[in-house]
């Protein structure tokens, strides 16, 4: 029931906020609701009538009337701390899977101040501070990743609650644009140690005392010419000489170099590959399948073969895809604030 | 966990999580509250909280750490155990409150996280509503409304600690807060029903007030007279009576025992009733009168001689005595009548109640009743009244602040030795005379007297007006008020205490600071008089706004206001209130969003692209969508051209930019006019238009 509820509230919210990189915070948008000190202060104002309706004194009346009073001229306040605000994104971020990556957003102000923001992602949470009207602020929000590709987050949420922290004003922002997110690099086995890698390798290089072909069991859409069916007469197994691998030269940096291993473990082979190579300032091409750079060296070329592993085999998120993109969803729940990582 | 281990570093942690500013303002606002409240606090709570509060202070300053859990319990019981040893299992008022307030204290060494900040807030906030139990003077309620609004500041800062424009700006945007929502709080404190309390709530408090009590030992009253302190205060309908007509009957005192004067028998325990202070109904008629009374924790009303109740939270007991119905805990007003019919027919008293009022001690005073039997021999009742009241105006007795004192056998000696006394030696020995010669007689206390106050609109009678005479049952005429102070000192009666004892200058003589005392000053006289105005203006139509005045007020109003009509009434503002503040900001945000004059001119052209079928797309430039709209529309073609032309000129030539304002208004007005130009060719074009929502049109962002 409350899942029908949620998903019919997200529905709501979703096609009340488009997805944008601009987001105008108008009061269409914006939301308020008292906070639970909020509704703490609504009791006492409560208990507080009950004291002077008992003892019949008009002073207490005053005080409670003053500060109900003040308690709606704070929904007024809090509201317009936001309402005028623009919200843009102005880079989504790139980093290595398993690290924050920064998003940076602009907030310009509108006709008021804006004071106190707070923007959040799920985990993560970052004061934004004072807006002056009229100008604009940039801030940093670092959102978690947990897996290579396209990182969008679902919602960035926007909240004031000053003055009194009574009432909370909030608005989402959907951003079209997605950061990218590299496969987290992982020591590639080849260069930890070429040495011995076990029972295929060795025979591989044993009896034709060809040179680098790489075997490996047979996987479906392998070409039959190459099985070794010498080898599979002898042993009962299908293996395949991986001719490609002989690409193996220190120049490429192969996809298919890593037979054998999950494909998402050899993407963060190549993703260390790919930083060795570029801290070296080594020329290198990388060679997926379906893609191929030609060898460079440099740091934007470094970069270049970084995001190609990233979206490797990813299709870039729709406009109006609700699933949010490699963000943890429901992972961790422990939100982490981050001191204010104001730029 | 102690104080000086090195426990785990995070609740230092947390408690830089707190702004130091909130923290001062909230400490702030704690001394603030604590000062009405001081005269009812002990003095070892009040230097536990500062030493509590100074920790935290200590502790925010990085000097001292926050106890740990086990030191914060341990010193949390240890305050209990004492506040117990103290309080000695009383429970009243002011025992709850230094609780209250004890709690608050402890409370201090725990304020860590923005949610005990909270805690404290909501506290803090309920200890000013409780102060205002107590105190309903206007400056205490600047006070209490003050420290609120330090807490309000306070709770900025802790929201956004790099508060803009600093602890100023917080304080101007509280004000005009206030300012803003004032209408509407005073609409709903007139307005607001006020309804009888929902059940009955006792509010006793343990410290003795000053004012007369319940007992008169010799000596008592004169203590009452170095008080200025106010009693209560008389609007009369009528013409004030004059100043030696005022005897405001309080309390009869009928056994003497022991030297002391006290009330025979216990007042019957009756519950207390609801709290009832306001005793308005409709103008004072002549011959009505308003008494104001301050708080006394009594339930004796204060009355002229013959009066009838007309409010009714005060009843008529025997012996013309007024009482409440529940202690006067709080500033009570009432309404009484004088009856001049005088039909009290005197019978004779009950044989029980003659008794109560010849009762003597078995000894003492022997000279007192060797001239009571003289007396008796002599004359009748009258002439022993007579007889004695001459000898009070004849021999030199005096009529003095500082009275000698008179140990053993007090009355003889007043009588016959010392012969100086106050008002309640007087009409103790008056009285003792009297019932041994037979006449029962009895001590009435209460005030006579009292000064009109600024502009003898009211009169004002103080705790120094209190005063103790004699009434005597004289067969045929009934009770009749004998008053030997009249007779010794006559200025006492007819004009004060103040003229009564100015040779002797002991008016108010330890009361240094009182502006009683110095009354005699026209200024200072003048500003208090006018500051006692404003102050019971404030109680009558502030403090006393309640059941009786605000129905009162109502039915001035056309259309018969009552409970219900005014309940309605209340919602129909709170309604209306939030209505107008939504309108305002919603105004405030459509202005805002069009304040650029050209921009407001171009989104008209945007919704008239629109109504055209050509819709705006997303950043597309004025000139392309002219040429769009031209291609749809051939009619407006030149015109949209045109127009297109002249936006982006405005926009990016920076001539016009650095333009006077004369031509930008020109280049308005042309504008605007080849808009209405375009709407009449596309209506003349005979088009019927497709309505597309407009929203559309705003949504494209002109890319400037």
């Amino acid at each position: 029931m409350s899942r029908l509820i949620r998903s019919r509230w997200q529905r709501w919210i979703n096609r009340r906020i488009p997805r944008s990189d601009v987001q105008l915070l108008t009061q269409r948008k914006l939301f308020i609701l008292p906070t639970a000190a909020g509704v703490v202060f609504g009791v006492l104002l409560l208990i507080m009538l009950l004291t002077a309706i008992n003892y019949q004194n008009s002073l207490i009346y005053l005080v409670t009337f003053l500060l109900g009073a003040v308690f709606v001229g704070a929904m007024h306040q809090t509201h317009r701390n936001l309402s005028g605000l623009e919200l843009t994104l102005v880079q989504a971020g790139e980093g290595f899977a398993g690290d924050d990556i920064l998003f940076r957003l602009r907030a310009a102000a509108g006709k008021d101040d804006a004071i106190a923001i707070t923007l959040s992602d799920e985990d993560t949470q970052v004061r934004l501070g004072h807006v002056p009207s009229g100008q604009s602020a940039d801030v940093a929000l670092p959102v978690v990743s947990a897996f290579r590709g396209y990182l969008r987050p679902d919602s960035i949420r926007i909240e004031t609650r000053f003055p009194f922290g009574l009432l909370k004003a909030w608005s989402w922002m959907r951003p079209v644009s997605a950061g990218v997110v590299f496969p987290r690099p992982i020591a590639a086995p080849d260069v930890i140690s070429a040495v011995d890698d076990g029972d295929q390798t060795a025979s591989a290089r044993s009896p034709e005392g060809n040179d680098h072909a790489e075997l490996r069991p047979w996987r479906d859409g392998d070409m039959s010419q190459r099985v070794m069916w010498k080898r599979f007469a002898r042993s009962g197994q299908m293996v395949v000489a991986d001719w490609e691998a002989d690409r193996g030269s220190p120049h490429w940096l192969d996809f298919n170099a890593f037979s054998g291993t999950d494909h998402e473990l050899r993407l963060s082979y190549l993703s260390w590959l790919v930083i060795e190579r570029g801290k070296s300032g080594a020329r290198f091409g990388l060679n997926l399948p379906g893609q191929v750079i030609e060898p460079d060296s440099g740091q934007a070329h470094a970069t270049r073969c970084l995001r190609a592993l990233a979206v490797w085999g990813q299709e870039k998120p729709r406009d109006m895809q609700g699933a949010p993109h490699g963000t943890r969803s429901n992972t961790d729940s422990g939100k982490k604030a981050t001191a204010g990582a104001k730029i | 966990m102690s104080f000086w281990s090195r426990s785990t570093p995070e609740p230092e942690k947390q408690s830089d999580s707190l702004p130091s500013r909130a923290l001062l303002w909230l400490m702030a606002s704690f001394a603030l509250l604590l000062s009405p409240q001081i005269d009812r606090l002990p003095v070892w709570l009040i230097l536990v909280c500062v030493a509590l509060a100074s920790w935290r202070w200590l502790a925010q300053q990085g000097r001292v750490r926050l106890p740990g859990r086990w030191l914060r319990t341990g010193i949390m019981l240890a305050l209990i155990a004492v506040y117990l040893v103290r309080v000695q299992g009383s429970f009243t008022v002011d025992t709850a409150a230094s609780f209250f307030v004890l709690t608050v204290g402890l409370k201090w060494l725990e304020t860590r996280t923005a949610r005990d900040f909270y805690v404290l807030f909501y506290i803090l906030v309920y200890l000013a509503t409780v102060n205002f139990l107590f105190h309903q003077e206007i400056h205490w309620a600047l006070v209490n409304i003050g420290a609120i609004a330090l807490l309000l500041i306070g709770l900025q800062v802790l929201n956004a600690p790099d508060l803009p424009g600093g602890i100023k700006a917080g304080w101007r945007r509280l004000a005009s807060m206030l300012l803003k929502v004032l209408p509407v709080v005073v609409l709903l404190f007139v307005f607001f029903p006020r309804m009888e309390p929902l059940w009955s709530v006792p509010l006793v408090s343990g410290q003795a007030r000053s004012g007369i009590s319940d007992t008169m030992r010799p000596g008592d009253i004169s203590n009452l007279a170095q008080s200025s302190a106010r009693a209560f205060r008389v609007t009369f309908g009528g013409p004030m009576p004059a100043h030696r007509d005022r005897y405001w009957r309080g309390l009869i005192l009928d056994t003497l025992d022991n030297g002391t004067w006290r009330q025979s028998g216990y007042e019957p325990f009756r519950r207390p009733g609801r709290v009832d202070v306001d005793g308005g109904i409709g103008e004072l008629e002549p011959g009505q009168y308003d008494v104001l009374m301050e708080p006394t924790d009594q339930r004796w009303a204060f009355a002229l001689e013959n009066s009838v109740a007309v409010s009714d939270n005060v009843v008529k007991e025997s012996g013309d005595l007024f009482r409440f119905r529940r202690p006067a805990d709080s500033a009570v007003r009432y309404r009484l009548a004088l009856d001049d019919s005088g039909e009290q027919v005197s019978e004779a008293l009950a044989p029980g109640e003659a008794r109560r009022y010849l009762q003597l001690p078995a000894s003492g005073n022997p000279r007192a009743r060797e001239l009571a039997e003289q007396l008796r021999q002599s004359t009748d009742d009258m002439g022993v009244i007579r007889t004695l009241l001459n000898r009070f105006r004849e021999q030199p007795y005096f009529y003095t602040l500082r009275p000698p004192r008179m140990p053993s056998d007090g009355i003889d000696s007043l009588l016959f030795d010392e012969m100086r006394g106050f008002c309640a030696h007087y009409a103790g020995a008056t009285t003792f005379v009297l019932r041994s010669a037979g006449i029962p007689a009895r001590v009435v206390v209460g005030y006579q007297g009292g000064e009109s106050g600024a502009g003898n609109e009211y009169l004002v009678v103080r705790q120094y007006d209190a005063h103790a005479w004699v009434e005597a049952w004289v067969e045929g005429q009934g009770w009749i008020r004998i008053d030997p102070t009249a007779v010794i000192s006559p200025s006492r009666i007819e004009s004060g205490l103040r003229e009564a004892v100015a040779e002797e200058g002991s008016f108010l003589e330890n009361n240094w600071a009182s502006a009683q005392r110095y009354g005699n000053v026209a200024a200072i006289r003048w500003a208090s008089q006018q500051l006692d105005r404003i102050n019971y203006q404030w109680q009558r139509w502030v403090v006393g706004y309640q059941g009786q005045s605000q129905l009162n007020l109502m039915s001035r109003l056309p259309g018969g206001f009552g409970m219900k009509e005014l309940g309605y009434l209340t919602a129909g503002i709170v309604g209306a209130g939030l209505l107008i503040a939504g309108l305002i900001s919603a105004l405030q945000m459509r202005r805002g969003r069009s304040r650029d004059r050209h921009m407001r001119v171009l989104n008209g052209w945007y919704q008239l692209c629109g109504r055209a079928g050509v819709p705006v797309r997303s950043g597309e430039t004025p000139a392309a969508l002219a040429s769009r709209l031209a291609t749809a529309e051939p009619a407006v073609a030149d015109s949209a051209r045109l127009f297109a032309r002249m936006v982006n000129s405005h926009y990016y030539s920076a001539a016009s930019a650095a333009g006077s304002t004369r031509a930008t208004d020109d280049e308005l007005k042309r504008l605007r006019r080849l808009l209405s130009t375009m709407k009449r060719q596309l209506r003349r074009a005979g088009k019927p238009q497709p309505r597309i929502s407009s929203s559309n049109a705003q949504s494209g962002k002109h890319s400037d």
